[in-house]
């Protein structure tokens, strides 16, 4: 056998996505070097309460409050990270995410950066200061240091009414993390205090959507749009213990003609094969680089006045035109934006309206009349579906119209699964009105293009309390080893572009910029003798208020930045 | 020829420049690269479309694709490699430098993915001799000197043997003589896959391996004492149907390459009036549906007759998106100075 991943060397981030470990609770910190010593003395401190990715319980205790430590390219720099080092990093970890706007769609690709300015006018202060042209690096973020927290259970006993009144408490270990970050700083290492709407802020806060169950309010796994989210995140050999991981793996790993297999941990991880069967490309030295890897850190503000104005628009005409209830074509329009219906259960399973409502009911998740129950055993029952391999079990190359899943639906665009396989077939049998399943169809054209999701929400800490202009969206961390090829790609050519998918100019209904591109196609299955849909009055739902690429290191390499002995001999 | 492929010329032209430069000027080299970095671009993004003019090859209809670039000199690939152990045996001196090669002079490298036709709007031909192809190369090289005339005086008067050109017939005649065959052209409009030359392997290789077999076994049998079967000769049968192995060998492998060079059939709607007609129509037709969404069957009947007669989806000439611009609504660029 040969030597498994070293977790005690990998930050636990990138193996967990914490929000489904109990840890509901962040805050995101922002440091900028202005002497190199003291910037190491700060990260030789931090490292030894880094969070690693060993195993709890049996290789590492579980603890309150997690602390994960990341650095940009200008922070490495600061660091005095030798020359040689610096210039094998990526080139656009070098150039920062800023400098990639057009790209990513972040800022609007029909003008010029001349014409537009100040096209970040909507970003956080912090982001609109970093990087940008002409300050010389004044306002440069170098750090980011990020704390989740479990709540403060006490000694309550999981399921009473006691533990779930205090799940909204944050464990008192993240504020004492906090002042200890704060105890950290000096003028060679100052906290960036200039997060937010205000640009005040003292860091980023995040926290998951809660709602109320029985009187209690209880952490979900929903947004503030109120979609179900982090449902699918990829499974890679070496993240979960063998038995773990065939269960994991289901929905969620590659199929390549045997099943579901695990993702090669070099798509995520440096210094491993990856799924071209090579390493991925370092810098020197690889022992620095081993068991690091990239993260896109982005604040995605979240237009939801507008959202649900726009739904709301859409599924009056929908209804009127498919001639069905306004309930129906509400969650119909929803679910056909997303390829989920609101509470997790997936189109490709569970197509149809009625179908989902006898879902939910079986699920027990659902009372006798359809509405969806506000009792702690539903929001158990729920969570553990979603939880469950089945919430991520299915294939979209049997839909290649996508009368299940519209082909241009938020999930099918992050995640094309078997989708893209040359050998599927288009059409419907004219006999059966059937289409093609094609059994074979893998992931090959999908598996170098995975990410690994991170992050929570942020705003009002309750569902549905946000307008357009209050401060709610999702802090969205992308972890991979080549933050061009997985995340810039995912990025531009399937949320900002829809050529993959047979969808023009448009762009994915939910994330992409809807300034120019309004539309988002619902096809029909002929067979019920209705029109296909096309929705027509898309606006730009979420928008970018900044953030930058990060390099997250292993503890290893952690080690080398405090003593300054990096050396790319 | 493989420059024909699908109804369509993949052509490749390269031109020898000049060396050195004009007294008290930069090298011809240098004048080149300077007269291509100044071509108008495609309106393709909002920093090209801030160009005035179109860019000169969206001037005529039948250019699916161009580039024009300058090949400096062939790589240097270093040392020719050699198994240590045969170099050593065959005496290599590997302190002695080796010959280097490289070109004569640079060149400029003209590609191009036109449709074969002498008349824009002509159906694409499944087949043309190398005479046809000529007289395809001199039309396209007409409707260039028609259309980018001032440009190609430009570039091209930076090249070896260019003095005189002045007419579109001497242009093709010029661009003639530097035309080499494009080994390996690439084509992807098929909406539906093209009926393939499919090579009948297994007939070839019977008709190989059976003539074979008999030389083979008559052979055997003349090794074993058996001098004749059912009265013939083994040792003339093994010689006979050796020969015929050998003929229908030659025969086969000629059968294979000509197979192989043989072009495929043109798509359906594949020449560029159709591509750009279907790229129009496509964002016509759902701009169509989108305003007609949910209308009663009455509405809808004449709604559509309108958009019929408005964008005439059968005319490849009609309204139609132009070539060079990024979408129908885009800005679009004044066609030449």
């Amino acid at each position: 056998m040969t030597d498994p991943l070293n977790l005690h060397d990998i930050q636990g981030n990138v193996t967990r996505a914490y929000g489904r470990f109990s840890f509901p609770f962040a805050r995101y910190f922002f440091f900028q070097i202005r002497d190199p010593a003291a910037g190491r003395a700060f990260v030789d401190t931090v490292r030894k309460a880094v969070t690693t990715s060993a195993r709890w319980p049996e290789e590492a205790d579980k603890p309150a409050c997690t602390v994960n430590i990341a650095f940009t390219f200008m922070g490495l720099y600061w660091l005095e990270v030798p020359d040689r080092t610096l210039q094998g990093f990526p080139d656009v970890f070098i150039s920062g995410m800023r400098a990639r706007a057009a790209m990513l769609g972040d800022r609007d690709p029909t003008r010029t950066e001349a014409d537009d300015p100040d096209w970040d006018r909507g970003w956080d202060r912090i982001w609109r200061a970093n990087r940008r042209p002409g300050l010389g690096g004044a306002g440069d973020v170098h750090i980011l240091v990020t704390l989740n927290a479990q709540p403060d259970l006490g000694e309550a006993a999981s399921g009473t009414p006691e533990f779930l009144s205090l799940l909204r408490v944050p464990h008192p270990e993240l504020e004492r993390r906090t002042e200890w970050l704060r105890s950290l700083t000096c003028d060679g290492l100052v906290l960036i205090e200039e997060n937010g709407l205000s640009g005040a802020e003292p860091y980023q806060s995040a926290s998951a959507v809660f709602d109320r169950f029985d009187g209690h309010a209880l952490p979900t796994a929903r947004e503030h749009f109120g979609f179900t989210d982090g449902i699918g995140d990829p499974v890679f050999k070496g993240q979960y213990p063998p038995e773990a991981e065939r269960t994991a793996v289901i929905g969620r790993g590659k199929r390549m003609g045997d099943g579901w297999e695990p993702l090669e941990p070099g798509e995520f991880i440096l210094g491993h094969p990856d799924e071209s069967q090579e390493l991925p490309p370092t810098a020197m030295p690889p022992e620095f680089m081993q068991n690091g890897t990239f993260m896109a850190y982005r604040k995605l503000h979240e237009n939801v006045g507008t959202f649900h104005d726009v739904v709301g628009e859409e599924a009056e005409t929908y209804a009127r035109v498919m001639q069905v209830g306004k309930v129906e074509a509400r969650e119909t329009i929803l679910a056909k934006i997303c390829g989920r219906w609101s509470d997790g259960v997936p189109l490709a399973v569970v197509p149809t309206f009625s179908a989902w409502i006898a879902f939910g009911q079986a699920g027990g998740w659902r009372d006798e009349a359809g509405q969806i129950r506000m009792d702690a055993e539903a929001w158990n029952r729920n969570l553990a579906y979603i939880r469950s391999p089945a919430a991520s079990d299915f294939r979209y190359a049997d839909d290649m119209a996508g009368f299940k899943c519209p082909a241009g639906a938020h999930m099918r665009r992050v995640n094309t699964r078997d989708y893209l396989d040359p050998t599927n077939a288009a059409g419907v049998d004219s006999e059966t009105g059937r289409q093609p399943v094609n059994a074979e169809a893998n992931h090959a054209l999908n598996k170098r293009r995975r990410i690994l999701r991170r992050g929570l929400p942020y705003g009002p800490q309750m569902a549905g309390e946000g307008r357009d202009e209050t401060e709610q969206g999702v802090i969205m961390m992308i972890l991979g080893v080549d933050l061009f090829r997985q995340f810039e790609f995912v990025q531009q050519q399937w949320i900002q572009y829809g050529l993959d998918f047979h969808q023009g100019n448009n762009t994915c209904p939910m994330l992409g910029r809807h300034d120019h591109h309004r539309r988002h196609m619902i096809p029909s299955d002929p067979a019920t003798g209705k029109p296909p849909y096309m929705m027509t009055r898309l606006k730009t739902f979420v928008e970018c208020r900044g953030g930058e690429y990060f390099f997250v290191p292993s503890l290893m390499a952690l080690r080398m930045l405090a003593m300054g002995i990096v050396d790319p001999t | 020829m493989a420059d024909l492929e699908s109804g369509h010329l993949f052509l490749t032209y390269v031109i020898p420049i000049r060396r050195g430069g004009p007294r008290n000027d930069v090298s011809f080299k240098q004048k080149l690269r300077i007269e291509l970095a100044r071509l108008p671009p495609a309106h393709q993004t909002p920093a090209t479309q801030k160009t005035e003019y179109a860019a000169p090859f969206a001037r005529n209809r039948r250019t699916h694709f161009a580039r024009m670039f300058v090949l400096d000199n062939v790589v240097y690939n270093g040392r020719n490699g050699q198994d240590a152990l045969v170099g050593a045996l065959r005496n290599v001196g590997t302190l002695t430098p080796q010959h280097v090669d490289g070109l004569r002079s640079a060149y400029l490298v003209f590609t191009a993915d036109v449709d074969a036709v002498i008349r824009q709007g002509d159906p694409l031909p499944d087949d043309l001799d190398p005479e046809a192809q000529r007289r395809v190369r001199m039309a396209y090289a007409r409707t260039l000197w028609d259309t980018m005339g001032e440009e190609i005086a430009a570039i091209f008067g930076n090249c070896h043997g260019f003095e005189g050109v002045s007419s579109g017939e001497a242009f093709g005649a010029y661009l003639e003589r530097c035309h080499v065959e494009t080994t390996m052209p690439f084509h992807d409009y098929y909406l539906v896959p093209p009926e393939f030359h499919v090579l009948p392997v297994r007939a070839l290789a019977l008709a190989v391996l059976i003539p074979g077999g008999i030389a083979l076994g008559a052979l055997l049998l003349r090794i074993l004492g058996l001098e004749a079967l059912f009265g013939l000769n083994t040792l003339l049968l093994a010689v006979a149907a050796f020969l015929v192995t050998l003929l229908a060998f030659v025969l086969a492998v000629r059968h294979a390459l000509r197979n192989g060079a043989m072009p495929l059939a043109p798509a359906r709607h594949d020449d560029l009036p159709s591509v750009l007609k279907a790229l129009y129509i496509q964002q016509a037709f759902a701009d169509f549906v989108a305003e007609h969404q949910g209308r009663d069957a009455g509405a809808l009947a004449a709604g559509f007759g309108a958009f019929l007669d408005r964008n005439v989806p059968a005319d490849r000439n009609g309204p139609t998106q132009r070539p060079g611009v990024i979408a129908s609504d885009a800005p679009q660029p004044r066609a030449r100075v």
